[in-house]
């Protein structure tokens, strides 16, 4: 027994030996799951930004809050080109607004991010001030519900993080969110 | 102006009934009102939002990722020095920590890549899986480099680190299971599609990013006055990718050592903030080699059964760890609103039914997501049953040292030591002056 320990060395050389051993497996092993990844990942095109589609959202609120940000990197954007111009704009106004002025308890807007701009009779144009907006969906969904939709809510790319996992994706009650192409980094309603 | 306040106001009166039908009937807003043909020759306003160029700044993150380990690399194992590991530090907090908020990061790619192995239909993102498996090349190659000053949440412990008092050895066994557990449940939470735990719990992207949820800013704040006093407890006892790569440096090629001219004056050992330099050590337990062996032989016994009582635990807890799903909550809610039909329907189930979604539909795949999480908790309950039973059987290991001894797991290439080391000095200096 003695002679056979003596034949096959210390027990330092064992450990080198297993360490070698340890090395090269974890190489390989390490070398062909890269591999089989990069493989899909290069077939495949980068889905790396975060975006609402508009045609599932339902303006539930949540993108205001559950964001990591401190104000949303969602906000409101305004389709002009599907826009009615409507003077009652269900956007704009609350339900039930006691008078149509720019008084702040007639606007559905809780942080006066909403614009208007008289064009011709009977036409208002209206535009998003971004640095108000807070992404709440309240014009949106008036807007879907009373007009023609064309407030809706849309991730902001320059001002998303793309957390490795979105918090609002993981709230978000109709699976709006999603990682897009990024020729899809905005799903806008005017083509 | 009378007269369209009254028809307005109408208007909305009987709109204001609609909205509950409408979000059934057409969730997306029709063209109710046709365009408007200006007469005043208004042309739309033309918008344009900002484009991110991802591709550039990735670019930037893998070369810097590569540059900085490259660099540690060198400094620790090659010139034996700690100054560039403190100025990768301060790149790394300053770059990957504040200016790119901590997104990407290495200890968050886990998952993608968990994801990706478990689920084929699901690509990381090039990114991601760059940032796992560069790290893991280099620590296979040179130790843990990537811990020692490229890993952000590393780097800004390493920077507030002052003195190094030492966890008692108990402790320190006890709180170093915690990094494996947590790196098989984030694993078994990213193969369910449930959560990204180790993203949604990390401590430190809410300083980083000047801004969060404030429990784990809260949580932070306090790891970073804990790392004041001792070194990194965040990547001692919770850092999930450090144990990943703790195993991977056990075999390293390179790696930091003790100066070959060793003096034995032990402030390497007093220095090393992780306690990963080892003390000679005279084992006074007589034990044959034969003994020893037969007697860690009987130890290998409580394995499976620490794996069968895990795997056992977690498959009776799965049906809880499963509410994490969303699926899951969305189809217990469905099967509650079933029974007792509320009045309000939550923004869920609105979304639910308002997409056309039937409660069998649902149960099917909540039945599918279900049997995953009963199989992968087993396989995760055994894991951490093994991970257990290993650590307390490492513990009744007692080898004899005659010199000072790194561990190759505990060591995150700090380089400290290589500061406090006369013999090391002495030869740096000679370095220096030589050529």
């Amino acid at each position: 027994m003695k002679d056979k320990n003596d034949s096959i060395g210390n027990p330092i050389s064992r450990k080198k030996f297993l360490r070698v051993c340890g090395s090269a497996a974890a190489g390989v092993a390490v070398a062909a799951a890269s591999g089989v990844l990069l493989r899909r990942t290069l077939a495949t095109p980068p889905r790396y930004l975060w975006q609402i589609d508009p045609a599932k959202c339902t303006f539930c609120g949540r993108c205001e809050t559950s964001c990591v940000l401190p104000v949303s990197a969602v906000k409101c954007v305004h389709a002009n080109k599907v826009c009615g111009y409507c003077d009652l704009c269900g956007g704009y106004y609350r339900t039930n607004a006691k008078e149509l002025n720019t008084a702040a308890e007639n606007l559905r807007c809780p942080t006066g991010a909403i614009e208007r701009k008289f064009i011709e009779d009977p036409y208002f144009e209206y535009t998003i001030n971004e640095h108000l907006c807070n992404g709440c969906g309240k014009c949106a969904k008036g807007c879907n519900s009373f007009g023609n939709g064309s407030l809706y809510l849309q991730v902001k790319q320059e001002l998303c993080k793309c957390c490795n996992e979105c918090r609002i994706a993981n709230v978000c009650p109709s699976d709006a969110i999603a990682r897009v192409t990024h020729d899809k980094s905005y799903m806008l309603k005017d083509g | 102006m009378k007269k369209t306040v009254a028809f307005s106001t109408f208007t909305l009166k009987v709109c204001s009934l609609l909205p509950a039908l409408l979000l059934f009937v057409a969730p997306v807003g029709a063209q109710r009102f046709p365009k408007p043909d200006f007469e005043s020759g208004y042309e739309y306003p033309e918008l344009r939002y900002a484009m991110p160029s991802e591709q550039l700044w990735m670019l930037v993150d893998v070369a810097l990722l590569v540059a900085l380990m490259s660099l540690v690399a060198w400094a620790v194992v090659r010139r034996r020095t700690r100054t560039p590991v403190v100025a990768a530090s301060i790149i790394s907090v300053a770059y990957f920590g504040f200016f790119r908020s901590g997104c990407i990061c290495s200890v968050g790619a886990i998952q993608n890549v968990a994801l990706a192995l478990a689920d084929s239909s699901y690509t990381v993102p090039l990114a991601a899986l760059l940032f796992f498996i560069l790290p893991i090349a280099f620590t296979i190659l040179f130790g843990r480099v990537f811990c020692a000053g490229v890993c952000p949440l590393g780097a800004i412990q390493e920077l507030v680190n002052v003195r190094s008092y030492r966890i008692s050895k108990a402790l320190a066994a006890a709180l170093g299971v915690i990094p494996w557990v947590y790196l098989i449940l984030a694993v078994l939470f990213a193969v369910t599609r449930s959560s990204f735990i180790i993203c949604r719990f990390d401590p430190f992207i809410g300083i980083f990013r000047l801004g969060g949820d404030i429990g784990m800013i809260v949580f932070g704040a306090l790891l970073l006055v804990a790392a004041v006093f001792t070194g990194r407890p965040f990547c001692r006892f919770l850092c999930p990718y450090g144990a990943l790569l703790s195993l991977f440096s056990r075999v390293s090629v390179w790696k930091a050592k003790i100066t070959p001219s060793c003096i034995s004056c032990e402030l390497c050992h007093s220095a090393c903030p992780v306690d990963a330099i080892r003390p000679p050590y005279a084992n006074k337990v007589k034990e044959s080699r034969q003994h020893g062996v037969r007697r860690v032989l009987r130890y290998m016994a409580l394995l499976p059964l620490m794996a069968g009582a895990g795997a056992a635990a977690l498959y009776v807890a799965s049906d809880s760890l499963s509410q994490t799903n969303k699926s899951v909550r969305l189809y217990r809610m469905v099967a509650q609103s079933e029974v007792a039909p509320q009045d309000e329907l939550s923004p869920e189930l609105e979304a639910f039914y308002g997409q056309g979604g039937t409660a069998q539909e649902l149960s099917l795949r909540v039945e599918s997501i279900q049997a995953d999480f009963r199989r992968y908790s087993a396989v995760a309950g055994a894991l951490i049953g093994v991970v257990i039973a290993l650590s307390l059987i490492t513990l009744s290991l007692k080898r004899t040292r005659k010199t000072y001894e790194i561990s190759d797991a505990a060591c995150v290439s700090c380089a400290r030591c290589f500061d406090y080391c006369p013999k090391n000095r002495v030869k740096a200096t000679e370095s220096r002056i030589s050529p």
